[in-house]
């Protein structure tokens, strides 16, 4: 029973992960139409600010307004110089400029950063476990990620149901007839979405580095698993990427804890290492084909 | 809504049963019942937002109705594939013209006349040097009086070209049944003139669902007339019981109590 | 003769004198690099065909330059170790061996391309992402053919009368294949198939309407650009004697569709230029230094933003597009 809970327990920390680096991402998908590989790399950058904050200062909180500020100021110039030449363009432009981004990023950072930065420790009024139940103690750390997702998740609602930026977001701004007759500039509400968006990748980045390994290449892993939420959960809706961050991380950490068990008792031990990390591994792509092959729009789409 | 002709013992070339179409609350297509008969212009009038559009393209294959039936010939193609209609008679020309931009103004008309071969699927032969495929195509360019562009792209060609090119690509398809949707749209006075003569001379060779804004033109040229309003069909007639209807004017102009 | 066709005759005559310009500065290294450049350049114009004339974007093509490789590799390992494969002695005759990586690529390419038909858009882009990334970590489980380290193989495969063991055969052999394959691709584009295809990227509503089956059209082509780029996948195990999962990765289509755009899409020669371009930008600046993608981004970037037509474009002037 506790292992069952530690399961749940470390799918919605993923799921947090996951749905701080998914709901720009839709956004930007749903209202701006805009395909952005990335995503991903503003990720990355957060964590790389994160750990040049921590290692010269030794403050996790400097390290937070660093990861935010520097991956929200990269992800403002690119909307600037690239993204925003990209809103007419089909996929196919917008693929190929952001794959650019995309390695342009990876070098920039091994310039300024090196290759492998410095190890980010839990801060210490994070770390230690609790106990959340008999049998079971919890990393506080993973729990304050649940947590900062969660208000993630809450701001986010507030800001799309009671501001008339929301309003805008919820009506698919995309038609300028519209948005033009209320006063609004779509160019800078376009804007204003893509930095969110950098912002909370830069959140997610200083969150996952004491957890996860900070090196380059990070952002391609996350952009690809995040990819898969929004298309399993509807492209810009919010609402959307909330379901398919739980359905994803759940899929992913009860995958990680049993699959391996399961295979252990249906396959000899030569085989079932490599069989089971295998189908570890393809298992969120398993669930996104099942969707997609049912539900081709994802679950709950933003209606248009 | 009352169809005053009466109807002949042949069978309709295109017959439309009850048909619905809504988008959540809104009611595009509301009971709708009509037929064009061979030969016939069946004009489909009514204001703004009628759902003229939807209506054809429920009929063309491009939406799907949640209820009634559409037949050709008799036949139920309700639910037939948009990309099979083409090959059961059914030509439909669009109100944003749909053209190949970057291919030549004959390289669209022969890609119409290539559907109708059984060329298709040819991996092998150069399509644009298969006379075939091109001397139909130049046929159709010179009946529209479009010829001598052939050789440009359709990005070079000025709007009322493009309507022409519009136009000969749906009489390429070799179609029994012709939906014009807006076929005049944008068009000046002159490039309407012809426009009208040329779908006069359309007359008896087609059954023609023939959806336009301009009433003179409709009523010039139409055997019967539908008027669409809200998705409802308030009536069918001739032109000149529709212009004599007060449901109609009521529609168009509003009641002056 | 016009411009065009002096650009492409000019590459390719640069391309067969390529054995004599080294011998003549004395670099063999540089038949390697263009026997990686021709082996790459298949796998682009393949990919072009459905990219630049189809509009698909398919992110999954790696997977059958993988599957290719692979099919190659197993089959070698299996000679190597003298083992049999389901009964079978197995062959180390390239005939054989390359034909068999492209149907099987291709059979691969009629699963994923009927699968992935049905979506489009991001979606379409996403679901042959992730059979791409399906089949990468197959590959990386694949322990008994070496995992995550690939699998390395002793030596090529055998063709009648040519010995392609020998390095300067074996370029001519590729660039053999490769002219070939452009020239049977161009036949394709120009064909009434392909009239029909380009005819889904223009205008795909009005393709429809005229009566044109979207799925059997863009199966079709993805079949046959699967077969190609999993040709290329064989040809490329065969040269560097080693197959690895890399070779599926996501990230290699993101290379090959580099490859297509910086060259000039739509085009077929255009991806010919556009991976010598490529690979001439990364041997060039891994001299200078090793973070070589801080150029090759913006330029990339670039070429996307203000050029679309490539390198191919402007080199062959304004009737370099079909």
């Amino acid at each position: 029973m506790a292992m069952l809970v530690e399961q749940i327990m470390n799918g919605l920390q993923y799921s947090a992960l996951l749905f701080l680096l998914a709901a720009g991402l839709t956004l930007i998908l749903g209202i701006m139409n805009v395909v952005n590989l990335a995503h991903g790399s503003f990720y990355m950058i957060g964590a790389f600010c994160a750990a040049a904050a921590v290692s010269s200062t030794g403050s996790f909180l400097v390290a937070v307004l660093a990861a935010v500020v520097g991956a929200g100021l990269y992800g403002l110039i690119v909307e600037r110089l690239i993204i925003s030449r990209l809103y007419h363009r089909d996929h196919l432009d917008q693929v190929l400029a952001t794959l650019g981004v995309l390695m342009f990023t990876n070098a920039l950072v091994t310039v300024v950063f090196g290759r492998n930065p410095p190890f980010v420790a839990i801060p210490s009024f994070l770390s230690g476990s609790i106990q959340i139940m008999p049998g079971l103690n919890y990393p506080i750390m993973r729990l304050a990620f649940i947590a900062a997702g969660v208000l993630v998740a809450v701001g986010l609602w507030f800001l799309i149901i009671k501001t008339r930026v929301g309003m805008l977001v919820r009506a698919g701004a995309d038609d300028s007839e519209m948005v033009d007759a209320l006063g609004i500039n779509i160019r800078r509400l376009f804007m204003l979405v893509f930095t969110i968006g950098a912002f909370l990748c830069g959140f997610a980045g200083v969150m996952a580095a004491p957890l996860l390994a900070v090196e380059i290449g990070m952002g391609e892993k996350m952009l690809i698993t995040t990819l898969v939420v929004i298309v399993v959960g509807g492209v810009g809706s919010v609402r959307g990427a909330l379901l398919g961050s739980l359905l994803v991380g759940m899929t992913d950490a009860f995958g990680r804890a049993y699959i391996p068990i399961w295979m252990s008792q249906l396959l000899p031990p030569q085989y079932s290492d490599s069989v089971s990390s295998s189908i570890v591994s393809a298992s969120i792509y398993i669930l996104m084909a099942i969707v997609l092959l049912v539900r081709p729009r994802g679950l709950i789409p933003a209606q248009r | 809504m009352t169809d005053t002709l009466s109807g002949s013992t042949q069978t309709p070339k295109l017959e439309i049963l009850n048909l619905k179409k809504s988008f959540g609350a809104l009611a595009a297509t509301n009971d709708v019942s009509l037929t064009v008969r061979a030969g016939e212009i069946h004009g489909l009038i009514g204001p703004n937002g009628a759902g003229k559009t939807t209506l054809i393209s429920q009929i063309s294959g491009e939406l799907i109705p949640d209820s009634g039936q559409i037949f050709l010939d008799g036949v139920d193609i309700t639910r037939l594939p948009a990309y099979e209609r083409a090959a059961v008679g059914l030509a439909r020309s669009f109100q944003i013209s749909q053209l190949y931009n970057d291919l030549t103004v004959e390289d669209n008309v022969a890609m119409a006349v290539q559907a109708q071969t059984n060329k298709r699927f040819n991996f092998w032969r150069e399509a644009r040097k298969d006379p075939s495929l091109r001397e139909p195509a130049r046929r159709a360019l010179d009946q529209v009086g479009l010829l001598d562009r052939a050789g440009l792209r359709v990005s070079e060609l000025a709007h009322g070209e493009k309507r022409q090119l519009e136009l000969a690509i749906a009489l390429s398809l070799k179609a029994s049944v012709l939906l014009l949707d807006e076929p005049m749209a944008g068009l000046g006075a002159e490039e309407s003139r012809l426009m009208k003569n040329f779908l006069q001379d359309l007359k008896g060779k087609y059954a023609i669902l023939l959806v336009e804004h301009d009433m003179d033109i409709v009523f010039a040229l139409a055997d019967r007339v539908t008027v669409l309003v809200y998705g409802t069909p308030i009536f069918t007639g001739t032109p000149a019981e529709v212009r004599e209807n007060e449901a109609v004017r009521d529609a168009y102009l509003g009641r002056e109590d | 003769m016009n411009r065009k066709n002096f650009v492409v005759g000019l590459i390719f005559v640069i391309l067969l004198l390529v054995p004599t310009l080294a011998d003549a500065v004395s670099n063999s290294f540089l038949i390697n690099t263009a026997t990686r450049f021709v082996i790459y350049a298949l796998a682009a114009v393949s990919l072009d065909l459905v990219l630049g004339y189809g509009a698909m974007i398919s992110f999954g093509h790696a997977a059958f330059f993988g599957i290719g490789g692979y099919v190659v590799a197993i089959m070698a390992h299996h000679m190597d170790m003298g083992e049999t494969i389901f009964g079978w002695a197995g062959t180390n005759s390239a005939v054989i061996v390359w034909i068999l990586a492209m149907v099987f690529a291709a059979f691969i390419g009629l699963i994923m391309g009927f699968l992935s038909l049905r979506t489009t858009g991001l979606q379409f882009i996403m679901i042959t992402l992730a059979f791409a990334q399906m089949l990468y970590f197959v590959l990386v489980g694949l322990v008994m053919y070496g995992g995550d380290d690939g699998l390395s193989i002793t030596s090529r495969n055998v063709l009648p009368f040519v010995d392609i063991s020998n390095n300067r055969t074996f370029y001519y052999v590729c660039l053999a294949i490769l002219i070939f394959w452009v020239w049977l691709c161009r036949r394709i584009v120009k064909s009434p198939f392909g009239m029909v295809l380009r005819g889904f990227k223009e205008n795909e509503r009005r393709n429809i309407n005229l009566g044109y089956a979207p799925l059997r059209y863009k199966l079709s082509a993805f079949v046959f650009s699967a077969a190609g780029t999993g040709l290329a996948g064989a040809l490329w195990a065969n040269y560097a004697l080693y197959a690895s999962p890399d070779m599926a990765a996501w990230l290699k289509s993101g290379e090959f569709m580099a490859m297509i755009i910086l060259g000039g899409m739509g085009t077929i020669f255009g991806p010919v230029l556009g991976t010598a371009v490529y690979l001439g930008l990364e041997q060039l600046l891994t001299g200078w230094t090793e973070n070589w993608m801080l150029f090759l981004g913006p330029v990339l970037i670039l070429v996307v933003l203000f050029s679309k037509r490539g390198l191919f474009g402007w080199l062959a002037g304004g009737k370099s597009h079909d």
